[in-house]
Formats: structure tokens, sequence, C-alpha cells
């Protein structure tokens, strides 16, 4: 039985349709992100699994349990706002205590409960303070507080940390997985931030104009993406897709580069693909940045491709290289060499045949191999 | 070294035209303050005589012993007490939920409600119509009647809906979600969250229930219902076609003005006890009811 349950949930507002027959289970004690562009539908989505959105079609089920017709307070969720939503007349422990001061719990109860969500949250020395007297990462911690003492079957969080600086951003998405590690309470997560999905999802749902693209565990989808959006969405810096044309030379399936130029690139796709390809078919041939490189040090089945670098952009360890192939451009992301001025020289990529993807260019589908 | 000036010359021109004109502005609404407390103190032969123009002349308190030693005067006292705060306690358990109501996104007929609230700022029926319907209800010559007759105010229901509106919706889905029942969503959540506008409106209720002095007229007939202001317009009407009146004032150190200015003294010192410790949420209150999230 899964903790939660999506079949073909849709919204609408009048006649628009915003969310499309969503469908997703999630495991108890799973951590599953939400990730996708603004507007998306993910807040959405969320909401009404929370209660917060009327459900126009499909079903909700939490814990084997229908919901659709159930009010927020009686399905037994938690949620995290992005602005926090903490009471201004109420301290720190009457803010974590209120869930449970209006269901009426017993004072001990409540003192306990508090005091335990405190001690898990270092909250402990701020408890008489107001939220106005916190820091944005002390006001967080409290609205993580006021959801764990109700102990629910389910967390939801809508972009909790999307109002704090990037360093605290880093330093809260830590201490959320720790709380998951130790609560084991299954969570809903909303972002808008790949980074924050593949850290902290076990599992992640790509989300693209109200509709599913993929669900998988970060891995899954940065190595194996269903189709370019998820592949241009995931990764930092996303992967470069070059649109090609498919040709075949010498019984070998290779892309040829759209160029303004005749002189256009062609790039040897791997075999395995070629069998689901025909000739003609137009693709996005795509590559991460860190996969391509310069110079002798690439391994394996490198080809190389002529390429003019337009920008160098050094970031310590790293250095990013924009450069273009037929005109179409190309971002690397390659060890800085002790010569950053010779980068912007380089004249040619290596490119491994077996790192490739490609998609269908007009549907956007992955096109895989029939090994 | 040469120091440098924040002000130009025009700004300090400005400036000192600005702290002139608000030293007139208090000095022309303080004197009245000033000049009645004087006459309250002074003799009625000095009032009379014109000798009391702002610091009062051979002190007496005899116009206030007189007041003070009236039965009327502490019923009428007592009256305008029920009649402020009990009125101002029974409007803002009216008005408090009705506003509340109105804010509702999900009110049926919400559109027209708030429109027939707003009407009422703009027109109503007028003052004999308003009669006959007290009259028809039964409310003439009652404390029930000038208490609940008056408790709504239009714009007030505004104000208060206004500020409910402006409450980040956030807050309610949290409490919501915490299990909040409707009621502790007003109790818990929105009446914290909207003290100065109610503070405000508790004020306005109270200022104008203090000194409301016209339906009291209309309405009441008995003496025993009377709130202050009509106490203090009969003393004024009455005591000057009373003989007796007349007569002791021969024999006594007060005069009609002394104690008509001695009431008027009495009548405002709990207003001028409370303001005080309420004035810095009339500040913020007014302007904040305008303000969306
Ligand atoms: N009340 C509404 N009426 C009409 N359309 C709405 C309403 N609320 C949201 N939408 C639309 O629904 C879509 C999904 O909104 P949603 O808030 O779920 O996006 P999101 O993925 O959370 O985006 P973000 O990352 O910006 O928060 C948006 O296109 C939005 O314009
Ligand atoms: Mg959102």
């Amino acid at each position: 039985m899964s903790a939660v349950e999506l079949n073909d949930v849709v919204k609408r507002y009048g006649a628009l349709e915003v969310v499309h027959s969503v469908n997703l289970n999630v495991e108890r004690g799973e951590f599953v992100v939400l990730v996708g562009p603004s507007g998306c539908g993910k807040s959405t989505t969320l909401r009404m699994v929370a209660g917060l959105e009327e459900i126009s079609g499909g079903t909700v089920s939490i814990g084997g349990r229908l919901v659709n017709r159930v009010a927020p307070k009686d399905r037994d969720v938690a949620m995290v706002f992005q602005n926090y939503a903490l009471y201004p007349h109420l301290n720190v422990a009457e803010n974590i205590a209120f869930g449970l001061r209006v269901r009426r719990e017993k004072k001990d109860v409540i003192e306990a409960a508090v005091k335990e969500a405190a001690a898990i949250l270092d909250l402990t020395p701020y408890l008489a303070r107001k939220p106005a007297d916190l820091s944005g990462g002390q006001r967080q911690r409290v609205a993580m507080g006021r959801a764990i003492v109700r102990k629910p079957q389910v967390f939801l969080f809508d972009e909790p940390l999307s109002n704090l600086d990037a360093k605290l951003r880093t330093q809260m998405r830590a201490e959320i997985k720790r709380l998951h590690k130790r609560m084991g309470v299954t969570s809903i997560y909303v972002t808008h931030d790949q980074i924050e999905a593949m850290t902290l999802a076990d599992r992640i749902v790509v989300m693209n104009g109200g509709r599913v693209e993929q669900v998988g565990t970060p891995m899954e989808l940065f190595l194996k993406p269903a189709n370019a959006f998820v592949a241009s969405f995931l990764g930092s810096p996303p992967m470069n897709l070059l649109r090609a044309t498919v040709v075949c030379v010498d019984g070998e399936p290779m892309a040829r580069i759209d160029a303004a130029d005749p002189e256009a690139a062609l790039l040897r796709l791997p075999k395995a693909i070629g069998t689901s390809l025909r000739a003609d078919q137009r693709i996005l041939v795509g590559l991460r940045p860190e996969h391509v490189a310069v110079g002798n040090d690439a391994s394996g089945d490198v080809q190389e491709i002529a390429a003019t670098v337009d920008l160098v952009e050094p970031l310590g360890s790293e250095a990013l290289l924009h450069t273009r192939i037929s005109g179409q451009p190309i971002v690397a992301k390659i060890e800085t060499p002790a010569d950053v001025e010779a980068l912007s020289q380089i004249g040619r990529l290596q490119i491994p045949v077996g790192r490739l993807h490609v998609f269908d260019a007009e549907s956007g589908k992955a096109v895989n191999g029939h090994a | 070294m040469a120091s440098f000036n924040l002000y130009s010359r025009g700004d300090r021109i400005f400036g000192y035209a600005n702290a002139t004109l608000i030293g007139l502005f208090v000095l022309s609404t303080l004197y009245p303050f000033i000049y009645i407390l004087s006459v309250s103190i002074s003799s009625g032969a000095a009032v009379t005589s014109g000798q009391v123009v702002l610091l009062p002349k051979d002190l007496t308190l005899a116009a206030y012993e007189f007041v003070l030693s009236d039965r009327l005067f502490w019923i009428a006292y007592g009256n305008t007490f029920i009649y402020t705060f009990g009125g101002t306690a029974v409007s803002l358990a009216i008005m408090i939920p009705g506003a509340y109501a109105l804010s509702r996104a999900r009110l049926r007929g919400r559109k027209i409600l708030n429109l027939m609230v707003a009407f009422t700022l703009w027109f109503n029926a007028g003052m004999i119509p308003f009669f006959l319907n007290m009259r028809d209800l039964g409310l003439l010559d009652s404390r029930f009647g000038i208490i609940i007759g008056f408790a709504c105010n239009a714009f007030n229901v505004i104000l208060l809906r206004n500020f409910f509106e402006a409450v980040p919706k956030s807050f309610e889905e949290a409490a919501k979600m915490d299990g909040a029942s409707e009621f502790q969503l007003l109790w818990k959540v929105f009446i914290p969250l909207s003290k100065p506008a109610i503070i405000t409106v508790a004020l306005f209720c109270i200022v104008s229930r203090w000194n409301s002095y016209f339906w009291a007229m209309v309405l009441l007939r008995g003496e025993e219902k009377i709130p202050l202001q009509l106490y203090l317009k009969r003393i004024i009407v009455d005591l000057t076609a009373n003989d007796e009146f007349a007569s002791s004032l021969l024999t006594s150190r007060y005069s009609f003005e002394t104690v008509t200015a001695a009431i008027m003294i009495a009548s405002i010192i709990p207003v001028l006890l409370i303001y005080p410790s309420i004035q810095k949420y009339f500040n913020r209150g007014i302007t904040l009811g305008g303000v969306k999230e």
C-alpha cells in the first residue's frame, strides 16, 4: 500500500486545465520531490494532496484512504509553507504547539511534544521568542517544528527554502535530509531548484506544463532522461542539445549537425541506437557538459570535432567553456588547467560517443537502442 | 574646517513655518480646554465679570461640589459608562464576525452583501423613518435600544473587513491544516492579527458613544436613562429657568458658567485617561486598513 497515491489527478480553474492527469505513487517513508519550471503545477498538485485545493478529477489517497472529500485537518498531513506562515502574535513554543492546542491535546502532552521538537531542531533557546526576533533559518525551523509535533503520516513542503540565502539554503537542505533520515516520515517536497531535487530526493518527479514528464531516482533521471525536457532540466549547466539530422555513412548512424554553412559537422552516434533511427529523422543530440573533453584526456570511443571558443568562465577547480560546433552553442565543463588563457585558443573538442543521448526532435522523446 | 549642512535654506524656512503653524494649531485646540478648566475652578463672580481669560481667578471648587452632589449627575455618568463600554462591546461582538464573514471568498452572495453594507455609507433613510422604526420595534426610551440601535457602523465594518482580507492566505491555510475550526480561525488567528484595526474601531465606537447626544435626546424620555451629554444639556437649559437655582446663586460661589464647565471637565476625564494608552494603535490602525498583503 502506498503512503500517497494520485490517480489521474486533474485540476481545472473554470475551463482552464492546469494539471493534466497526474499519476504518482509515493511509498511509505519515501522522500519524493516535485520539480519543474515556474507555473508547471507543482504547488497545485501538492495543495490537492494537502486539501487546500479542490480536486477537479481523479483520486488522491493517503494511507490507502480516499481523501478527495476529506478536510485538510483530517488528512493526517502537515505542510511547511514557503513564507513559513508563523503567527506573529505567538512565540516559538506557542507556534509549534498551535496544531496540538486547537486539537485540544492535554497540556503535558503538548509540552512534551514541543520540547522534543525543539530539541530535534535546536530551537530550545528560542522558545520564548516571537518570530520577528528570529533569523530566516530559525523561522524555517519553527515552521518545520510546527509540522513535526503533529506526527503526521505525510509531510508536504512547498519551496520551504526559497526565502533563504544560498548558504543557508545548503545548510537547511542538509538539515531536512537529516530530519527525514531520523523520522522516516513520507515526504513530498516541491521545488524549482534541481540541485535541491537531486540532493534530497529518493525519487524525483519532473513536471512540465501540468504533466509529469518522468519519475525516477535522481541518477536514473540524470543518466537516462526520458525526453529532452528532463535532460535539459536536470544538471548544471544543463545538457547541451544540438539540432541535427540522421544520416547513414558506411552503415554507421551519424548526426549531421544543423549549420548555416554547408560545412556541417558529422557526429557518430552510438551503434545501439542506430536501429531505432531512420535516415533524415530530425533529432536532438544531447551531451552533458561534464562529458565533453579537451586535449587528450578523454578515453574510450572518442571522436574529435572542430569547435570555436566564445567564452571561458573559470569557477575555481572547474571551468566552463562556451563553444560552438557548426554555429550551435555547446558548453563544456572541464577541470581548470594551469594555463586558463590557453583555453580560448582550443579548436577541437573530444566527444565520447557512448555518452551521447538522442531525442526525437518532434516528440522530444529519448531514442533508445534495442539491445 | 568646512562644515556642511544637510538642509538647504529653503528647507529650514519650511521647517520653521511648519513648526509655527503646528504650534498655532496646538494652541488653538488647547486653549478651550484650559479655558474651561479655569472657569470650572474660578468663582462665579470672577467669571461673570469677565476676569477669567486664560488662568483661573478666585479659586474655588464650589461648582464641583454642586455637580458632584447632584444625584442625577451620577446616574447620567453611570448611563454613559453603560452606553459607551457596553455599547462598544456589543458593537465589536456584532461587527467582527460580520466583517469576517464578509471577507470570506466562499460566502455566497458576497458581492451583494458587501454592496448592501457600503450602500448605507452613502444613503440612509433619515431621522424620522429611523425614529419610527425604533418606535415600532419597541425600542423607545430603552437602554437596550440605545445600545443595539447604533451597534453597527458600515464604515467600521468595511475597515475591519478590509483588514481581514489583507491577512495573508497562508496563515489561514496553515491554521486549517493544523486543525483549527472556523471559529478558532477567527478567534486565534484573525483577531490577534488584526489587533490594531480592532482597537481603532473600538476607539471610534467609544468616542462616538461618549459624545452621543442627539439620539439619546430623541429616543429617551425618563431621567433615569439619560447619558452625561443629555444631563449637561438639561443643566444648561433647565437651570437658567430654575428659580431655586437662581436664588442659590446669590449665596454661593458657583455660577451657571462654572457649573457647566465643571460638568464638561468631569465628562472628558475618562477619555483623557484612556486615550494615551491606545493612541499608538489608533495611529497605526487607520492606515493599516488600506494596506494589501
Ligand atoms: N486561482 C487560479 N486561477 C487560475 N489559474 C491558476 C490559479 N492558481 C494557479 N493557476 C495556474 O496554475 C498553474 C500552476 O500553478 P502552480 O502554482 O501550481 O505552479 P508552480 O509549479 O507551483 O509554480 P512556481 O514554481 O512558480 O510556484 C499556473 O499556470 C497558474 O497560473
Ligand atoms: Mg509554487
